[in-house]
């Protein structure tokens, strides 16, 4: 076998490795076999945590607001690319929010939309709201509204770009093709320029919805405390002064996985299917 | 035969569903092996992690010699790094004068409560019996959880030449959590809890529990606590209020007097959520949070666990220069944080140097003042000489700080950490998450 046919598998080791061994730990932390507070093999964390409402209510609300916070921001760079994608301006403006970090956008987010933030302020300024408590709440909010748009606005820029890069290195003939054969605009967009935009895309955007499941700095100074985050839950688990609450901490971390996994082997099985269909 | 038959099965499964992790966890399966290892060693595994060995070594020795052998070495100490005059405190003051008295070199990390565990156990099972950090900042459920994992080393407190000034009287130094430290934790620094308010904003604050809840329905919206630590020391707090004071749970976890009082502190709590910030529907996830909303002007007190931290953020800029610390008269929670030697130490005399340097009367004095941090000192000042007895007394200065005759008087100590943990996870259940 010759280095160059060598040199991918290295890479996938190497990348699969830490995900593997970490993996590995906790399947045998949520066992009770290794870690603090273990005290031999017992399935009852994972019986615990797969009973509690606590634990799915989290679940739902995480995909919930990553769900939301991803369409947004796919949605937003859709439009962006399709009306300003030549822009080199729009383009600029565009990707300031890629170079912040996460907390220092949701320290944004906060002080733009927490109640006692500019907006309220401005409310209050104008008249509209006598106190902080009047203005809608939008941070530590049930409804996760703060903090799904500040992962839209996060997340907005990275799949932009994606979606530049896409549209840029389409293939036009297929939407030449289809307006000699009398399609009008929106039916070319529809059905040809769409599906080749989206394809191109899902793999970005099922990274930036994996990201958002497991995101917790922004999730820590915006969301509500129920339900709360799964990132948000795994960590109280993690530092619980109740020793043998560590299991639940490694067995929610492997719920998290399992679920952005579930998204990935979906994506790979519709892109196996399409390429068969195709072939 | 019945009976046979229905274990070999199960037997065979479980040792199949073994087998695949092994095989599955082949990394850490080996870590989980030597971990196994040790336990089964017991003692053996005590004497061969570094820390410990040393401490007993060093037991032997007279502490000049420990001195000498501190001097030219570097102390990891894994603390709190969470509030700036704190790290100030650590980096900028004691830090130097560890260098210049003793040729110490500190170096303070980021590492608490259960963390601390976690990473220590995580070392162990590596088996490493040399670890990173020499020092560790403990208390209360931290001790338990480190003292039941036999992850410290010790005793080594009483021997520290400082230790003769530690006010040993005050049963909130000299019990942690109801626990006996017997040498394994360094007391170094007393808090007590306070909440917070602005005395502009709110000129005849509550004084009682009864009064806070009469302040809280008349004014909706404007009281919380937060989900963390502190919150749970606020609710412990109204819990011994409720049923009778502290003496009510003293003398270790008891399962019936814990269901009462938090039935009585739940019932309690079910007439004034309602009128809490947000109708109790969601909670601040930390005091930093609180801090926030009470400076922002969303709610009218914010809380700490340091009776002094009022002061310390109002003269930061943090909160407003009105504030004022509230101590109400049913009692506060008083606690006593400590330093702790891991088993895995690998400077296990540097750490006692630094130690006792923690109980010395001028890093106590500096540490106690309020613009530095102001952490309460766990020294029996009158036993000190007089200069310094001067220099304490003189410390009462700031007119926002409660005087320290009202603190002691209605400072309440800590109990078993069973309470702590069980109403944590009781208060989660029913009212963060609003089940029944």
């Amino acid at each position: 076998m010759t280095s160059a046919r060598r040199a991918p598998l290295v890479a996938i080791a190497v990348l699969a490795g830490p995900v593997l061994v970490g993996g590995g730990y906790s399947l045998a932390a949520s066992l009770g076999l290794v870690g603090a507070g273990s005290s031999g093999f017992t399935v009852a964390t994972w019986l615990e945590l797969l009973r509690a409402g606590e634990t799915w209510r989290s679940v739902g609300w995480t995909l919930l607001t990553a769900g939301a916070g991803t369409a947004l921001a796919f949605a937003a760079a859709v439009t962006v690319a399709r009306g300003a994608g030549g822009s080199l301006l729009a383009r600029q403006l565009a990707l300031i929010p890629l170079a912040l970090p996460h907390v220092a956008g949701a320290l944004a987010a906060l002080l733009l939309l927490g109640q006692s933030g500019f907006l309220s302020r401005a409310a209050h300024a104008v008249g509209w709201i006598d106190g902080p408590a009047e203005f809608p709440a939008m941070v530590y909010d049930p409804a996760g509204i703060g903090l799904t748009l500040a992962f839209a606005w996060k997340e907005f820029p990275f799949l932009l770009l994606n979606a530049i890069a896409v549209l840029d290195s389409r293939d036009r003939t297929l939407e030449e093709t289809a307006r000699s054969l009398g399609a009008d605009a929106s039916q070319t967009w529809r059905r040809v320029t769409w599906p080749l935009l989206w394809r191109g895309m899902a793999p970005a955007v099922i990274a930036v919805f994996a990201f958002l499941v497991g995101q917790y700095e922004m999730a820590v100074l915006l969301a509500p405390s129920d339900p709360l985050p799964l990132s948000m839950l795994t960590q109280e688990r993690a530092v619980d002064p109740d020793l043998a609450r560590r299991g639940a901490a490694h067995a929610l971390s492997l719920l998290a996985l399992l679920l952005t996994m579930v998204l990935v082997v979906v994506h790979e099985r519709v892109t196996a299917s399409d390429a068969g269909g195709h072939a | 035969m019945a009976v046979l038959s229905a274990s070999t099965p199960r037997a065979t499964t479980r040792r199949t569903i073994l087998r695949w992790l092994t095989a599955i966890a082949l990394p850490c399966g080996a870590v989980a092996c030597g971990a196994a290892a040790g336990d089964r060693a017991g003692e053996d595994r005590l004497s061969r992690e570094a820390g410990a060995a040393d401490v007993a070594a060093l037991d032997s020795l007279p502490w000049d010699s420990v001195v000498a052998r501190a001097r030219g070495t570097t102390v990891t100490w894994r603390m709190w790094r969470g509030d700036p005059s704190i790290n100030a405190y650590v980096d900028g003051w004691l830090a130097p004068q560890l260098r210049e008295r003793f040729g110490i070199t500190l170096e303070a990390v980021d590492g608490q409560g259960a963390e601390l565990v976690n990473a220590l156990v995580v070392e162990r099972e590596a088996g490493r019996t040399r670890g990173t950090a020499s020092l560790l900042w403990i208390n209360g459920e931290t001790f338990a959880s480190l003292r039941r994992e036999r992850l410290l080393a010790g005793p080594f407190a009483q021997r520290l030449p400082n230790a003769r000034f530690v006010d040993s009287a005050s049963a909130i130094i000299a019990r942690d959590f109801e626990q006996e430290p017997l040498g394994f934790e360094s007391p170094w620094g007393t808090v007590q809890f306070a909440l917070i308010y602005d005395s502009v904003r709110t000129p005849t604050p509550p004084r009682t529990v009864a009064e806070l809840r009469a302040w809280i329905v008349a004014h909706p919206g404007r009281f919380t606590h937060d989900q963390g630590f502190a919150g749970a020391t606020f609710l412990k707090g109204v819990m011994y209020a409720l049923s009778g004071g502290v003496a009510t749970f003293a003398g270790g976890f008891d399962s019936a007097r814990y269901e009462a009082g938090r039935d009585t502190l739940f019932a309690w709590l079910a007439g004034v959520t309602p009128s809490f910030w947000r109708r109790g529907e969601t909670y601040p996830p930390d005091v930093a949070a609180m801090h926030r909303l009470f400076a922002n002007g969303e709610i009218d007190f914010s809380l700490s666990n340091n009776q002094n931290e009022a002061v310390t953020k109002a003269r930061q800029g943090v909160l407003p220069p009105t504030v004022r610390a509230l101590v109400l008269r049913d009692g506060m929670i008083a606690n006593t944080h400590y330093v702790g030697i891991p088993a895995s130490a690998p400077n296990a005399a540097g750490a006692m140097v630094v130690a006792d340097f923690l109980l010395s009367p001028e890093a106590q004095l500096e540490k106690a003042k309020v613009d530095v941090w102001g952490d309460g000192t766990v020294l029996a000042t009158h036993t000190l000489p007089p200069e310094w007895r001067a220099s304490f007394a003189a410390l009462d200065g700031d007119p926002r700080a409660v005087p320290r005759d009202t603190l002691t008087r209605y400072a309440r100590p800590e109990v078993a950490p069973a309470y702590h943990e069980r109403l944590l996870r009781d208060w989660r259940r029913r009212f963060r998450t609003g089940g029944p």
